[in-house]
């Protein structure tokens, strides 16, 4: 077989939206409305939003996850790809138009939450979701014992699928659990049903709402890996020293929202010291958009002076 | 192992085909004594190829530079499976049947399901990032890897996540780039994976179509469809036939395109799902829709898609089944692409695959012995890859790129982004003395 030749220019994306793959390719910039202005009339959503006001990009560089992750997973594999310009000013393509690639080594997941140490987003392609039309969300109260066991009862059962989101929501000494279903709206009596259900066996108090206009947690100060067992308590802890912490159960992500003031940066690094080793030893991890890049390990900063070399177009 | 008649069991993967004899085969007994091997290996200067189960569909996991096969079948431990926290520790060689025998009490499972299940191993899943029926709605390995423990050619063990799935002590993600990596950048030993609760009930559902019009518009209603299916696949006249001629047949009408679909969830609201999926089909043109929630009865559903695979082997001495995946609206151009080209050279084609991914797996049979025959497969695949990457698809979604598809890299990467393909391996094994020749035709090991 003759070799192919290589090509001369990148494959660049152009905005567009399939919406029979429901895949939207748009700017960086862009915020929710432009997201649901495109979308909407194909009956399709992009439901990982977790902020009214800001850009996608602001959205990867402050979380890895959304409340909505529960069902669809993290931004890493709702995003399918990116226009990237590089450190050299140059803009390459990562990743592809189709929902599924083993073509390659994985760079769009190395890089979308990397800030802006090796370039920055210019357009970002999304995976879309069908729209079904309704919500309903589910606030369950009570005390810690039952608010752990109706998240233990939501997630252990084939229900857990089909939950757009269960979050534990601490603030101060107050703690609840919030449930979000997405589905047609013959199928919310079901979802309803099975809901009052689980407040019933864990001795909770349940409020539920029909569709009610959509609302955001806004961008977290801090998100914290762990796992998803550590994950309430995590988030219990944490909420003495922040206004609102909210626990999304089934990854065991944590988002703390600190009170505002000038020494966001400061306040975040101190909140986190006694949990490093902890997360480290899981394998988890911690980030703050407030807080400067933090110096690589000696080990790995060889593999990214290699990486850096490719990236400045050397 | 050294002796011929041993080797010769490790001179190819599943491709079949494409033969290179390794030089020897080692099974290490455990981490610590592959940690040794590959600081020996380092020092004598030979090719090191990590090996599961050798299930690979892409030519990947063969001495193709010559060199040393590494088989992991020993490290077949499942070191702890935790349901509260939705996760499990594996060796890199346990089987992935065996892991999902091993969580089904627990009332967890661990999606990705390549057909190669009851013997493919768990690193090789990961190395080649495999996918199977179910990932439509699930995900591939990649949506499931927490953590990967991972020894370099200098024998340095790491460990990149865990049970957290999160950077670890690491600045960066490092974890990304082992996913999918072939082989190519270190030797798995370890992962964490993570945990689904196991569905509570599963509708099968099977239609045929008299035209592959009609069958599209089932697939694109039923990728649209609030029951979100976890599978929809689809089989092809040919395919279609040859089971129909086979000892497997089950009446499905000659001619016609199967599609196969399946939709889980608690019992109450999967059940309430039945008939609208059911009309969906009916709607686009099925007049034998047919569907039911009795394991056995399901399993009858999926014995033509199953059978198909199977089958292939016994039709023709060869055969390379691509992986290309394409945006869905280009489904009946690159078939026709796909039917035209194998036609017009005298190769039959099967199509069998994936159709709600968009996942391609058009299956050429031929024989490797006859002269001509494999130059024309060849030729087949490249104006399909070609034709591919011109709708917005890609080489491979699920096998992996090996040294079957490796060729075809430069259809898919500009100037800069190849470059920055290349800085992958020449960061973690930049003499390429892991897997050489693989994802890059270009990656040759010099001692």
């Amino acid at each position: 077989m003759k070799a192919i030749a290589p090509m001369q220019a990148e494959r660049l994306f152009t905005p567009f939206l399939d919406a029979v793959d429901g895949t939207l390719c748009l700017p960086a910039r862009a915020n929710a409305a432009d997201i649901h202005a495109l979308v909407a009339a194909h009956r399709l959503r992009f439901p990982l939003l977790i902020d009214a006001a800001a850009t996608l990009r602001e959205h990867l560089d402050a979380a890895t996850h959304a409340p909505a992750s529960c069902r669809f997973g993290p931004y890493c594999d709702n995003i399918l790809s990116v226009n990237w310009r590089l450190p050299c000013g140059r803009i390459a393509r990562i990743g592809e138009h189709v929902v599924k690639t083993t073509t390659g080594y994985d760079w769009l997941r190395f890089l979308l939450h990397s800030g802006s140490r090796f370039g920055e987003p210019v357009d970002y392609v999304l995976r879309l979701r069908p729209d079904c039309g309704f919500n309903v969300v589910a606030r369950f109260d009570g005390d810690g014992a039952a608010l752990r066991d109706c998240v233990s009862r939501l997630l252990h059962s084939g229900w857990m699928h089909w939950w757009d989101a269960v979050d534990f929501i601490a603030e101060g000494a107050a703690a609840s659990v919030r449930v979000t279903v997405h589905c047609p709206a013959e199928e919310a009596p079901i979802f309803a049903e099975q809901l009052t259900g689980v407040a019933t066996k864990a001795r909770a108090r349940l409020t539920l709402k029909n569709d009610p206009p959509p609302s955001f947690d806004g961008l977290p100060d801090v998100i914290i890996k762990t796992t998803p067992d550590r994950a309430i308590g995590l988030a219990n802890e944490l909420a003495r020293d922040a206004v609102r912490c909210e626990a999304l159960a089934y990854h065991g992500v944590v988002h703390v929202h600190l009170r505002a003031g000038q020494d966001l940066a400061e306040r975040a690094h101190t909140l986190m010291q006694p949990y490093l080793g902890e997360l480290h030893a899981l394998g988890g991890d911690w980030h703050s958009r407030w807080l400067p890049e933090t110096p690589p390990s000696v080990t790995e900063s060889r593999w990214i002076e290699t990486l850096e070399h490719a990236l400045h177009g050397a | 192992m050294a002796s011929p008649a041993q080797l010769a069991g490790y001179a190819s993967d599943a491709l079949g085909y494409k033969s290179y004899r390794p030089d020897a085969v080692v099974i290490p007994a455990d981490a610590e004594e592959l940690v040794g091997f590959m600081q020996g290996a380092r020092q004598l200067g030979v090719p090191v190829i990590l090996r599961g189960a050798g299930t690979s569909l892409s030519g990947g996991p063969v001495a193709a530079q010559g060199g040393v096969i590494v088989h992991t079948s020993a490290l077949k431990r499942i070191l702890e499976i935790n349901v509260e926290g939705f996760w499990c520790e594996v060796e890199c060689g346990v089987a992935l049947n065996d892991l999902d025998a091993a969580l089904k009490p627990h009332g967890v499972f661990y999606p990705p399901d390549p057909s190669s299940g009851p013997v493919c191993t768990l690193g090789g899943n990961v190395a080649s990032n495999a996918g199977g029926a179910h990932c439509f709605r699930y995900g591939v390995t990649s949506n499931y890897v927490l953590g990967v423990e991972v020894i370099l050619l200098d024998g340095s063990v790491h460990r990149f996540g865990g049970p957290a799935g999160g950077r670890g002590p690491w600045r960066e993600d490092w974890k990304r780039f082992m996913i999918g990596s072939e082989g190519t950048l270190g030797a798995f030993t370890r992962f964490w994976l993570r945990l689904l609760p196991l569905p509570e009930k599963v509708w099968t559902f099977r239609a045929t179509y008299p035209d592959l019009r009609s069958i599209e518009a089932a697939i694109h209603a039923l990728v649209a469809h609030s029951s979100y299916p976890a599978a929809i696949e689809m089989l092809d006249p040919r395919g279609v036939a040859m089971v129909e001629r086979s000892q497997m047949a089950c009446g499905l009408p000659e001619g016609s395109f199967m599609l196969l679909a399946e939709i889980d969830g608690p019992a109450v609201l999967v059940d309430a799902r039945v008939e609208p999926v059911a009309q969906l089909l009916r709607r686009a043109g099925s007049k034998d829709v047919v569907f039911s929630d009795e394991d056995t009865l399901r399993q009858k559903l999926w014995k033509a898609r199953k059978a198909a695979g199977g089958l292939l082997g016994q039709l023709s001495p060869d055969y390379v089944v691509q992986d290309a995946v394409i945006p869905k609206r280009a489904l009946a151009d690159v078939l026709q692409l796909v039917y035209d080209e194998a036609d017009a050279a005298g190769i039959r084609a099967v199509n069998i695959f994936h159709a709600g991914d968009g996942n391609l797996h058009p299956n050429f049979l031929f024989d490797s012995r006859v002269p001509g025959e494999l130059e024309k497969v060849e030729l087949i695949s490249e104006r399909l890859m070609r034709r591919v990457i011109e709708v917005g698809g890609t080489l491979s979604g699920e096998h992996g790129i090996g040294n079957d598809k490796a060729a075809y890299m430069p259809l898919v990467f500009g100037p800069d982004s190849m470059r920055l393909q290349w800085a992958v391996p020449a960061a973690f094994n930049p003499t390429h003395q892991l897997n050489p020749l693989k994802v890059f035709g270009h990656r040759r090991f010099a001692a």
